[in-house]
């Protein structure tokens, strides 16, 4: 396990005992449990290694806790917001580096044909978790899936043999010795679509790429980038301007301003609103998969709030008589 | 379970309101709440169902003694995000400038209190309190937030016998060992109140102030046919929960950089950025699809005035 105990120099050491002395003795913090002082040292350390900017994640260190680090990381932000202090936040290729520590395969650890040395793969995980968050596939997700997705994809990809392309996530975890976070999963299979999308554009690739075959074109996908990415975003331009020419050809009148916004309201009324997601070569998933919306119920208009109660209605809440007796009843026979 | 959560809603607002007592739910067991319990003027409340036919009453901001679970703030916050995402898409988005104008002026559907966006009265700045800058006039995003939740609070004036309420009512619930209060729903407006024994009550899953009203006026309307000699004092709108899509993706990264005294971004604990504006005083989550909820307002016109503050910035991270 990664320990940044041995790690975090003096500076932030005394930094974070100045700031947990100021916590806990703020009247916010004083008298709460133990354990949550506890988790406050945590928060602290936290507040100071962000301010001297060494990447750490909070799942590191409330597992360094024992704590959850949900409730870790609420204490923070509240205590960050009684402190009024500014702490900027980690950047998930700082932390890459740290999190790759935690793999354990080099050759020390794993036969050749797996073995793979820790700096190339960082150096290639980096390179993927950028794209990515280019990509939007890492905004507002969790850090720690999206570095496994990206060191699992490069491992494979440093070398695509029949071996590792075939070693699902879950073997290599075991493989690594680290615990396997199911969200990675899907993180692997966004990076693969996106991976393919550039890797399309590839010249000298015939073949049409999938998901199932990218892993072997990551290499040059990612020593091309910046080239693939202009051209795939290109190509998207060109393909939706030739719908559009399309479309325009088939409207037979041209409506003026004011019919255009009627006629605009009446078409959405018919069918939903094209999902802009889809209409864009890379989109925030969470856009791309939008979940069916639930179609709201027409909601009472024109309501004053003084219109008359009926008695009727009223009346339809309450219960008869014999209701209260057979409730009170079924109350005392379930007791 | 901390009953007092709801309660301080009603010490907020009649703190210096000599004509109430403020009754003794304040027992003995336990001292005053620890800091991790939400407080109560910043942190919205979202307690109703939000259209869904059978959905439980979701009390999970409240926090619990037992565990100890402090993450009252963020679940309240991951309740918005189930209500938000799920909001229809349609919120009158103008999508070319020549319209801009009209929808800007058009009166928003839910109710005729007053037009689309409210005008700011101007603050002199003071150098010391951080302001959100102000958007002219001229440059309104043709986007209005739709209402999706009101909490309101009203007093009934009168110590009611909550056992006697839950057996006597069909639409009630009480189960005093959970939470000190009786729930009770109606089908229209569609929404639930939280009564409790000092005769203050809260309601909440409107959509609009009007329905807020005319739903606590119905229960309280159901308090009085039990027998009780309940009255109608001092109603007033606690929170507003409004949502909206400007159809774009936002870099939260980038915008918890540039605006960092008013954002928080976590991604570890929440997908959406935490933005607290200054003036007016909302709370907005802000997520990479450039859905938008919008919450903490007494009043619509906070909300509109939030939204027209915080477009221009969310248009400065837009991408492609």
């Amino acid at each position: 396990m990664y320990e940044p105990d041995n790690r975090v120099n003096s500076e932030i050491e005394k930094l974070t005992q100045i700031y947990y002395r100021e916590a806990y003795q703020h009247e916010s913090f004083i008298r709460v449990s133990l354990r949550k002082k506890e988790h406050l040292v945590g928060c602290c350390l936290l507040l100071s290694c962000r301010l001297l900017n060494w990447p750490i994640s909070m799942a590191t260190i409330s597992s360094l806790l024992d704590a959850d680090p949900m409730v870790m990381g609420m204490l923070y932000i509240e205590m960050v917001k009684i402190l009024n202090i500014e702490a900027p936040i980690v950047n998930i290729t700082d932390v890459m580096e740290a999190h790759s520590h935690d793999y354990q395969i080099s050759s020390l650890h794993a036969p050749e044909e797996l073995s793979e040395s820790h700096k190339d793969l960082t150096k290639r995980a980096v390179e993927l978790v950028e794209l990515s968050a280019d990509t939007w596939i890492v905004t507002g997700r969790r850090p720690i899936p999206i570095m496994m997705a990206a060191i699992y994809l490069s491992w494979q990809s440093l070398k695509p043999n029949k071996h590792r392309l075939k070693l699902s996530l879950e073997k290599f975890c075991q493989l690594a010795k680290v615990n396997k976070h199911k969200p990675a999963i899907k993180r692997i299979t966004e990076m693969k679509e996106m991976l393919c999308k550039l890797g399309q554009e590839i010249p000298w690739v015939r073949e049409a790429v999938t998901p199932d075959n990218v892993v072997k074109h990551v290499e040059d996908i990612l020593k091309h980038r910046h080239a693939l990415l202009r051209r795939a975003l290109r190509a998207q331009e060109d393909a939706l301007l030739a719908e559009r020419q399309a479309s325009c050809e088939d409207l037979p009148i041209k409506e003026d301003a004011d019919n255009h916004q009627l006629h605009g309201e009446t078409l959405k009324s018919q069918d939903p609103e094209p999902n802009w997601g889809k209409r864009v070569l890379f989109a925030p998933p969470c856009v791309v998969q939008a979940k069916k919306s639930r179609v709201e119920q027409p909601e009472l208009t024109d309501v004053t709030g003084d219109e008359e109660i009926s008695d009727s209605e009223i009346d339809a809440y309450i219960r008869t008589p014999q209701e209260v007796r057979e409730f009170a009843l079924s109350q005392k026979m379930l007791e | 379970m901390d009953e007092w959560a709801l309660e301080r809603y009603f010490d907020d607002s009649i703190a210096n309101d000599s004509s109430f007592i403020l009754e003794e739910e304040l027992d003995s067991h336990s001292p005053a709440p620890s800091g991790t319990g939400p407080a109560p003027s910043h942190l919205p409340v979202k307690a109703g169902p939000s259209g869904q036919v059978g959905e439980e009453l979701d009390l999970s901001f409240l926090p619990d003694e037992v565990t100890d679970d402090a993450t009252g703030h963020m679940t309240t916050c991951v309740l918005w995000v189930s209500a938000a995402v799920d909001v229809s898409q349609d919120s009158g988005l103008g999508l070319d400038s020549s319209t801009q104008d009209s929808a800007a002026a058009a009166d928003p559907q839910q109710g005729a209190s007053g037009t689309g966006t409210g005008t700011s009265t101007f603050c002199p700045m003071t150098p010391m309190t951080p302001m959100t800058p102000m958007t002219p006039v001229t440059e309104r995003s043709g986007i209005i937030p739709q209402l999706q939740n009101i909490v309101s609070t009203v007093n009934l004036g009168c110590p009611l016998d909550l056992k006697f309420i839950a057996l006597q009512a069909r639409n009630a619930e009480y189960n005093p060992k959970r939470f000190a209060a009786v729930i009770m729903r109606i089908r229209d407006p569609r929404t639930t109140a939280l009564i409790f024994s000092s005769g203050k009550m809260v309601c909440t899953g409107a959509k609009s102030e009007e329905q807020s009203r005319l739903a606590a006026r119905k229960y309280a309307r159901v308090v009085q046919k039990l027998g009780f000699p309940a009255r109608f004092l001092d109603f007033k709108i606690q929170n507003m929960v409004a949502s909206c899509d400007v159809c774009f993706p936002i870099r939260l990264e980038g915008l918890v950089l540039t605006h960092q005294q008013f954002s928080s971004y976590e991604p570890e604990l929440f997908p959406g950025l935490i933005y607290r504006m200054v003036k007016p005083r909302i709370v907005l989550l802000i997520f990479v699809s450039g859905k938008v909820v919008l919450t903490g307002a007494k009043e619509r016109e906070e909300i509109y005035e939030a939204f027209e503050n915080i477009y221009p910035i969310l248009r400065g991270f837009r991408k492609q």
